[in-house]
């Protein structure tokens, strides 16, 4: 059993359209985010930048905003899910 | 059974936006016996925008969007109208605070980042709760925040995205996906309204998988809006993306 990425629509360009990635194993969420980044090259720009998880960005690990818990060293298990929840912008024009 | 009209009826709800998001919220708002309605949009509207401004018909082309959301909700509202009032103006930093004033609540239906910031500070400082919606492509999602925030809009996205963002005007958008947005920005505010406090979750639709989530939003100590408050008015430069 691996550890599920949803991947949010305006990252799909970079995982070639895919909406779930699957790492087979990692023990934190950074770990998961670099095999990410070697599955499918500029994810991890996209969602961190030299502080962290970049401000306009959430990622989830189950229901928990990994903020609130070890940030990017929140341990993460096989059977997990990673959500990414990117601010959007749309719905007026 | 259709519920009470009547705890809806000395409301005063502000409509920052009257696109995808903003026709179907205002459209259940007004049905659901919400006194007075006030209406923000520069815009006119386009043939483009039909498919998801379920407010506005063929003839609206070329009007502007407030004159035509105002025929609509005259002729569609039913037995109790509201009062609308037209704002015919982009929320800006010069005009927030004023249009919110007095407000019972918000519904930011805006289709950029400037705008989802401005309103969210502005909501906080004015003591007005407000219910964020976004939509793009085939996701979209809506947010509920108290009048003292805690948490709120920067709880979960602190600042502006830097660089150029899809919008939905670019990436396009399924009218869908806006008309589930707005109604369940609809349904937060009536709750609202009527006593709730649907607070701290953030709905995520992914119309193409048929998914509603909810992920739980804290208060972050943080937040320049609600935990150290470093955010205390309405700077202008701070809506420059």
């Amino acid at each position: 059993m691996a550890i599920r990425v949803r991947i949010p629509t305006p990252l799909r360009s970079l995982t070639a359209g895919a909406e779930e990635v699957a790492i087979d194993s990692a023990t934190t969420v950074g770990a998961v985010i670099e095999q990410l980044e070697a599955k499918h090259p500029g994810v991890k720009d996209r969602l961190l930048d030299d502080k962290g998880v970049r401000k306009f960005i959430n990622v989830y690990l189950g229901d928990e905003d990994i903020r609130f818990l070890e940030g990017l060293e929140s341990a993460v298990k096989d059977g997990d899910e990673i959500s990414i929840v990117p601010a959007i912008a749309g719905g007026a024009r | 059974m259709a519920v009470s009209a009547a705890p809806f009826s000395m409301a005063r709800v502000v409509v920052v936006g009257v696109g995808g998001l903003g026709t179907p919220a205002v459209r259940a708002l007004a049905h659901a016996g919400v006194g007075s309605l006030v209406l923000v949009d520069d815009d006119t509207v386009d043939r483009t925008n039909l498919h998801r401004q379920i407010l506005f018909r063929d003839a609206d082309v070329g009007r502007h969007k407030l004159d035509a959301a105002a025929d609509a909700v005259e002729r569609q509202a039913g037995g109790v109208r509201p009062t609308v009032e037209l704002v015919r103006e982009r929320l800006h930093p010069g005009n927030a605070l004023r249009v919110f004033a007095g407000a019972s609540v918000v519904l930011e239906c805006s289709d950029n980042y400037a705008t989802k910031f401005l309103a969210a500070d502005a909501a906080r400082l004015s003591e007005v709760p407000i219910v964020h919606g976004a939509a793009i492509r085939w996701v979209g999602t809506a947010l509920a925040v108290g009048p003292q925030g805690g948490p709120c809009y920067r709880c979960l996205f602190e600042d502006l995205p830097e660089g150029a963002q899809a919008t939905c005007d670019l990436a396009g958008v399924v009218g869908p996906v806006c008309g589930i947005i707005g109604a369940l920005q609809a349904s937060f505010a009536l709750e609202l309204l009527g006593g709730g406090a649907p607070f701290g979750k953030l709905a995520s639709l992914d119309g193409l998988h048929d998914e509603l989530r909810f992920h739980t939003v804290k208060p972050r100590t943080s937040c320049a809006l609600c935990g150290v408050r470093t955010i205390v008015d309405i700077d202008p430069a701070r809506y420059l993306a």
